[in-house]
């Protein structure tokens, strides 16, 4: 097949066509990359405002600052903890590895939400 | 050439059909009826507060949201024991000395205590404050037995005194504390719904800590799904033992696992019994369905401290809904809930 001959065999409707119909396609590869759930993360809000939104599918380690000193959290296997933390009773260190919901350190006023919108088969809220 | 036509129509239909699911897809996403649910969390009152409102645009939800979390926070400088400013602060200061004049917000607050501390017969009391300080569960500290004793002689909502058209609160006796850490988060959460409605969501939930408040459905029109924590977790799998679905109700749960440590081998957490002064044992979790968020907080903690047989005879008597877990693992039911709670973890 020769694109001479191509051109030679359509009218020029079946041209205007056929090129709509391949920009709206190419169109659409965007369009559906946007609208669709791409995978976990994880939000990190200090005292409230969000300081850090991080892929779950990235195993890594980082020190967010709080009110009160630095906290470590973990992420790895999909999975996260929080490390080190300046808080007394270290709770948010003691919950371990969490796969979804949040961690909490109060005193320095951190919060680790794992988990993204597109991801709603668990209860809307958890109450106890 | 007939090839090449043949090939030409094969790649048209082709693009057609994905034009058509791009076209069905775009619909379907800027559909003026469809809602998304947008949700934003914040430490406030000492604890995690999560909104999340269904809303048809994401700076709405942020301005509605925000004025939610402002009236929570107006709510906690009121309301907190342990801040000097608080007005329950300046109450329990003047003590034995003479009333206060408070605000709306507390009268009304401390009018609901009282009525809870009468429904229950004391086990849920307002007055709790010469108890509760003696405990700090962030520094693991348990009073002695004396100390103990001493405080819960000034233990009595009897002797507090409330005038609602003088808008002023007294407390009898000097030493007296009011404490309303029981029933101030389901206060809250009632309080950020309606400032959330004034600001036209008309679905959502507030969650002060374990105190939730539901109002209107899901976009999706089912009500919203709410776990109950499984006292008995040991990893996040079993994270939830039962789940019930709510819309425009409120849900508070009191556990024994939410603030404790161990000292002795024995769990020292913070639902304190008002008449021995020691953490109630005969329960291990009662969560408490009604329409208000304040009530729910509050009979919660009283039939915690009731027990699982004097506490749900309380929540029939006041036809809310009762699921409580006693300290055998054993969960019982008010009628009113039967059939409407969904067991992920099979009940005894």
């Amino acid at each position: 097949m020769s694109f001479k001959s191509l051109l030679r065999d359509t009218s020029w409707a079946d041209r205007v066509l056929f090129s709509a119909l391949v920009a709206v396609s190419v169109a659409g590869i965007f369009f559906i990359r946007d609208v669709m759930p791409q995978g976990q993360s994880i939000t990190i809000e200090v005292d409230g405002k969000p300081a850090y939104i991080l892929p779950l599918d990235e195993d890594r380690m980082l020190s967010v600052e709080g009110p009160v000193g630095l906290t470590t959290v973990e992420i790895k296997d999909r999975k996260v903890r929080v490390t080190d933390s300046p808080c007394r009773n270290k709770l948010c260190v003691k919950q371990g590895w969490v796969g979804s919901g949040s961690i909490i350190c109060l005193p320095n006023r951190i919060v680790v939400i794992i988990g993204n919108k597109a991801k709603k088969k668990g209860p809307d809220a958890i109450t106890g | 050439m007939n090839k090449e036509k043949t090939l030409l129509r094969v790649v048209s239909a082709l693009s057609s059909v994905f034009c058509i699911l791009i076209i069905v897809l775009s619909l379907s996403a800027c559909s003026p009826q469809k809602d998304n649910i947008y949700q934003k969390s914040k430490v406030l009152m000492d604890t995690l507060v999560i909104i999340t409102v269904a809303s048809s645009s994401e700076s709405g939800a942020e301005i509605a949201t925000n004025a939610a979390f402002a009236e929570i926070e107006r709510l906690e400088g009121l309301l907190d024991f342990y801040s000097p400013e608080s007005q329950i602060s300046l109450i329990n200061r003047n003590a034995g000395v003479s009333g206060v004049q408070v605000s709306h917000d507390v009268i009304e607050l401390i009018d609901k205590a009282l009525y809870v501390s009468e429904k229950t017969d004391g086990a849920f009391d307002v007055t709790i404050g010469p108890l509760t300080s003696l405990y700090d569960f962030h520094k693991h500290v348990r009073p002695d037995d004396k100390t103990i004793r001493k405080n819960l002689a000034l233990i009595n909502y009897r002797d507090l005194l409330l005038d609602n058209a003088g808008y002023t609160v007294y407390l009898k006796r000097k030493g007296m504390l009011i404490d309303t850490g029981g029933i101030a988060k389901g206060y809250a959460a009632d309080r950020a719904v309606e400032t959330l409605k004034k600001q036209g969501i008309q679905a959502g939930i507030v969650a002060v800590a374990g105190d939730i408040r539901t109002f209107g459905l899901k976009p999706d029109g089912k009500p919203w799904k709410i776990g109950i924590r499984n006292p008995n977790a040991t990893n996040d799998k079993d994270e939830i033992f039962a789940t019930v679905q709510l819309t425009d109700m409120a849900i508070s749960t009191s556990g024994d696992y939410e603030r404790f440590f161990f000292a002795n081998n024995k769990r020292i957490h913070h639902l304190l019994n008002p008449k021995t002064g020691y953490p109630s044992e005969a329960c291990r979790s009662v969560s408490v369905i009604a329409k208000e968020g304040v009530f729910t907080d509050a009979f919660a903690t009283g039939a915690f401290i009731l027990g699982p047989v004097k506490g749900m005879k309380v929540l029939e008597g006041m036809g809310f809904g009762g699921i409580i877990m006693d300290n055998e693992g054993k969960t019982r039911l008010t009628p009113n809930m039967r059939g409407k709670v969904e067991f992920q973890v099979a009940p005894s």
